[in-house]
Parts: structure tokens; sequence; C-alpha cells
């Protein structure tokens, strides 16, 4: 066995706080002393072997098996490493990481990536709300970073983001990029209202006109980006699942907003679906 | 030693230690790549007046730049990062964003960086946008043809300056064909360049001058008008020097390139008016990159 692999018992009943299982916090221990690691469950304070079956070696990264969605807070500060879900996940996942990777084959509660300022989160399912976001009080939401969702995501994507990337392939809710202050969403299916809503800088790339722009978004015409055409080429060479940014051609119908903020921000809504 | 009848100087090219930088530049097709390339390598043959020595290094093929289209790899030697972060903002900005549909991007990786898209970013006027994609850092600046994207640094490594050899020659038609054959085989070798025009110099220089406020003056002793007046390396039957002035990255990068163009220049032979190989140096007080020619043609 190559990795650390915590498989849960059962479901819990109450929220699981898993941010003490990350690969900078179990480097150097041994699987008894991982076993007997404590994990705040609800109110209480448990021991990691109580809820999980651990088994494996340390190296770098970790695995969750029947995963659900009690368990939040899942590669909290990661700075190295990979963490791989199998199953659902609960709210927080990713907060406040720095470095690595984090996989989730399932779906992710809201919250995911909450002033994350590197590495990258990949959601193979559908997400919550508030996708890289900042929590109430905080001044930024993510601060650098790739936030990858398959699947559909909730309201408010990138609410108050700073730095990173958020793609989603599947559809976004209401405010999408709301409050932003920089940085990139692309929504590759339909979204909801308002995308931009207070958005200060940043750019939201749409796949397809939204069916509400408010109107402190003003019009600039259908352009050619040649940001575009950097962005995609850039994104490609990323990694091959984005290979298909590739195909897509840099005009675009470009809003600019939100002028009731300071109107730095843009709406780009891809026009050529090919090159 | 001699090549195909060339009599090779049992001599050495005397270079120096410099610092250099290699920018991308891409637009609409190579043409317009090519016009921004060509005004930005301009007036840069020589660190002596210009600032920095540049040319274009080679051709990119889209699927080789950042943003996917056809364009030009061009590098820039100065005797200091200093004046790279000097000269290369105000060519960048009044050469390539003044060029219709080019992007400007860093074409070397390195821990030293000096500004580009940084400086000019002020162009924008409040309007530019930043964007940090894949590590690194653009500029979207607006402008009128649509938007000027420039990579924010540029990285900078030691290089090496000065490489040269001369061709001498009875006239110098008779050199300029041969140089112009070396220049060709010159540009196929990587991380090099030939600053002067057409990458052959007619008036090489030595460094000072009976004039005080002068660094640089004309080399007597090649000069064939002078071969009588002068204490001369120049025998009776030549009549025209040139000289080929490499850049390059490394030692080895200029080792190659003069190989491959001495033997280029040679194929041409004493019957076509090539008699002597011969290169330029100051004793070994200039630099220490010492290319001595005959090893380097073993």
């Amino acid at each position: 066995m190559s990795t650390l692999v915590f498989s849960l018992k059962s479901k819990p009943t109450f929220t699981l706080d898993m941010s003490s299982i990350t690969p900078s916090v179990l480097e150097g221990l041994t699987l008894a002393k991982i076993k007997k690691l404590k994990l705040v469950y609800g109110k209480e304070t448990v021991t990691v072997d109580s809820l999980f079956n651990v088994k494996g070696k340390y190296n770098d990264s970790i695995v969750i098996e029947n995963s659900c969605n009690k368990l939040i807070c899942v590669g909290k500060g990661l700075s190295k490493g990979t963490i791989t879900v199998n199953g659902d996940v609960g709210d927080l996942l990713g907060q406040s990481m720095t470095k690595g990777s984090i996989q989730v084959n399932g779906n992710a509660g809201s919250w995911i990536g909450n002033k994350m300022s590197g590495g990258r989160i990949d959601i193979l399912g559908n997400a919550g709300d508030f996708i890289g976001a900042g929590l109430p009080g905080d001044a930024f939401g993510m601060n650098k970073g790739l936030i990858n969702i398959h699947g559909n995501a909730g309201d408010r994507v990138g609410d108050r983001m700073r730095r990173g990337i958020i793609i989603i392939s599947g559809s976004a809710g209401d405010f999408c990029g709301s409050r932003m202050h920089a940085g990139t969403i692309i929504a590759r299916s339909k979204v909801g209202k308002y995308p931009g809503s207070g958005m200060r800088r940043g750019t939201i790339i749409l796949d397809r006109k939204p069916a509400h722009i408010a109107a402190t978004f003003k019009s600039c015409g259908i352009l050619k980006m040649q940001f575009l055409r950097l962005f995609f080429t850039q994104l490609a060479a990323m990694d091959k699942e984005f290979e298909t940014f590739n195909k897509l051609g840099p005009t675009a119908h470009r809003y600019s907003g939100d002028l009731a903020r300071n109107g730095k921000g843009e709406l780009l809504i891809l026009k050529s679906k090919t090159k | 030693m001699k090549i195909n009848g060339v009599q090779i100087d049992d001599t050495f090219a005397e270079a120096f230690p410099m610092k250099a930088t290699r920018i991308i530049i891409t637009a609409m097709n190579l043409k317009w790549a090519y016009r921004a390339a060509n005004a930005l390598r301009g007036f840069a043959t020589s660190v002596i007046a210009c600032g920095v020595e540049a040319d274009i290094e080679r051709e990119l093929k889209p699927d080789e730049t950042p943003d996917g289209r056809p364009g030009i790899s061009v590098m820039i030697f100065a005797m200091s990062a200093k004046d790279l972060e000097k000269q290369v903002p105000i060519r960048v900005g009044q050469t390539v964003m003044t060029t219709v549909t080019t992007a400007c991007y860093s074409g070397l990786e390195s821990d030293t960086q000096v500004a580009m898209g940084k400086s000019l970013r002020y162009f924008g006027d409040g309007y530019q946008i930043s964007k940090l994609v894949n590590g690194k850092r653009f500029w979207r600046i607006p402008v009128m043809h649509g938007e000027f994207i420039c990579e924010e640094t540029t990285g900078v490594t030691k290089a090496v300056g000065g490489g040269n050899f001369l061709v001498l020659a009875k006239t110098a038609r008779q050199g300029l064909l041969a140089c112009e054959k070396a220049v060709n085989e010159i540009q196929k070798v990587d991380g090099v360049i030939t600053a002067f025009p057409g990458g052959v110099v007619g008036s090489g220089s030595k460094v000072g001058s009976k004039y005080p406020f002068l660094s640089a003056s004309t080399n007597e002793a090649y000069c064939p008008t002078l071969k009588g007046v002068v204490k001369s390396e120049l025998t009776d039957e030549i009549g025209s020097v040139l000289e080929i002035v490499i850049d390059g990255l490394d030692e080895e990068s200029i080792n190659e390139a003069m190989r491959v163009g001495i033997r280029a220049a040679c194929s041409y032979g004493p019957g076509k008016g090539i008699y002597r190989i011969s290169a330029g140096n100051y004793g070994g007080n200039l630099g220490p990159h010492l290319f001595y020619l005959r090893e380097l043609l073993k």
C-alpha cells in the first residue's frame, strides 16, 4: 500500500472536522499515532480510529474512502501533497490551502476554496454555493489557485475572490462572480441572474448570454479579445483536461462593469465556439 | 592550418561577459511579427553606442508561442541587467506595442527578471488589467487596435558577447559573399545572434582612440588603405576585411557558431578571393572568454 487510506466506518451524525488530516500534519507520524489523532466531531473530540479504518503508508498523498457530506474542512491549510476523496464532501473544502491538490470523486458542499492561496481543487460532481468566496468578515475570497468543477455550482461563485481561476463545466447559479476583486471565472454552461453583480475587477467568461445582466454593465461590442487567445492557450498548456479550450475562438461580446463599483470588471460572452 | 586553402591564423577571439534576455513577439501573422521584431532590433548593433545588441534569433511556430500565434524570438544583450532594465521597456513600448496586433512575452526563465509589462502598463492610463495565468503575470493594455498583451517581466541570464572572426578577402564583394554564407549557417545555431546589419561588420573597431573622448576607433592594423602607413596585419593581396561578431547565451553556442561560420566562409577558398581567417583580440585584456580559432576548428 503506497498511500494512506482513511475509510469511513459509517456515516457520522454530526459534522466532522477533517482539518487535521493533511500530508504536512501526518508527515513523520507512525500509523499508531495517526490513529490516535484527535478530530472535532460535533461538539466532541474523537480519535481517528473511532470513525475510520486507517491503513497504508505515508507518501504525501491521502485517500478518503466512503466519504459523505458530514466531512468538513477537508484539506484545510493543505501545503503539499494530494488528497483524493471518494464520495461526497461537506463545506469548506480546501480552506486556506496554499499548495497541493484535492480531487473529489463526488459532490462537494459550499465555501470550497475559501481563502485558498494556491494549489488546485477538482470536483467531479456538483458543488454548493460560495465557491472560492470569502466568509462573512473576510476581506477576500480565494487569492490564487484553480478550482475546477465538472458539474454544476450554486450561487455566488467567486464572491469577493481576489485572484485565481474557477472553471465550471456545468451551470452556475445566481450572482456568479458577485463582488469580485479580480481573478477569472469560466462558466461553460448556463449561469443564473446578474453575473458579476458588484464586481470591481476580474473576468467572467460565459459560454452563453445570461438571462439577466445588471443595468450597471455596459456593452463594449463584439470584439476579438487577444486576451482570450492567450488565456485559452495557457489553460490548454496547463493540463490535458483543458485542451478543449484551445478549440475556442477569441470573439466575445464584452460587457464592462459593474459601473456601480468602478467598472473595471468584464463579462465576456463567447461568440466563436471554434477558432 | 588551412581549410580549403584558406589560412587560419594562430590567434583567438576575445569575448566578454554580458547579460541577455529573450523575448517572444507574436502577431496576427509572421509579416507583422517581423515588422515589430525588426523595429525592436533597429539601432542595436553594439553596446558601444546603442545600449544593447539585439537580433532576431528565429521564427516560432504557433505551438511554440504563449498565445498560439506565429511569432519571432528576439535576443537582447547588454553589459548589465541594469542596462537591460533601461532598454527593454523602452524598445518594447516604442516598437512592439506600436505594431498592430502584436503581443510580447518572456522567452527566458530565470530568477533575475527585468520589467516589461510592469513598466508599460502605465500606458493603459488606469484601464490596464493584470492577469495571472499559469504562474505568469500578463498585462492587458487597451490600445486603439484592440488590446496589447505583455508579460510583466522577462528573464535575464549570464551570456557571452563579442565572439568574432575576421574574413580577409581580395575585395569587399568577395568577402561579403563568404560572410553572407557564414551568417546563414550561424543563424541555424540556437542561442546566438549576429547583431550587426546583415550579421557583418564593415568597420570593426579597436578599444580606445588617440582622442580621449572616444572609447573605440578604427582598427588600423586591418584597414587595407593604411597598409603602407601603419604596422599592418594585412598582406598585399588582401583588399578588404569583414568581421562577424557573435553574441551567445554561453561559450559553447559561440564555439559552435564560429565553427560553422568559419567553415562556411572558407568554402569559397582563395580562388574566390578568400585568403585568411583571423580574429579580434586585445591580448587577453578585454574579457575572460578566449576562442582559439585552430582549436575550435579541429
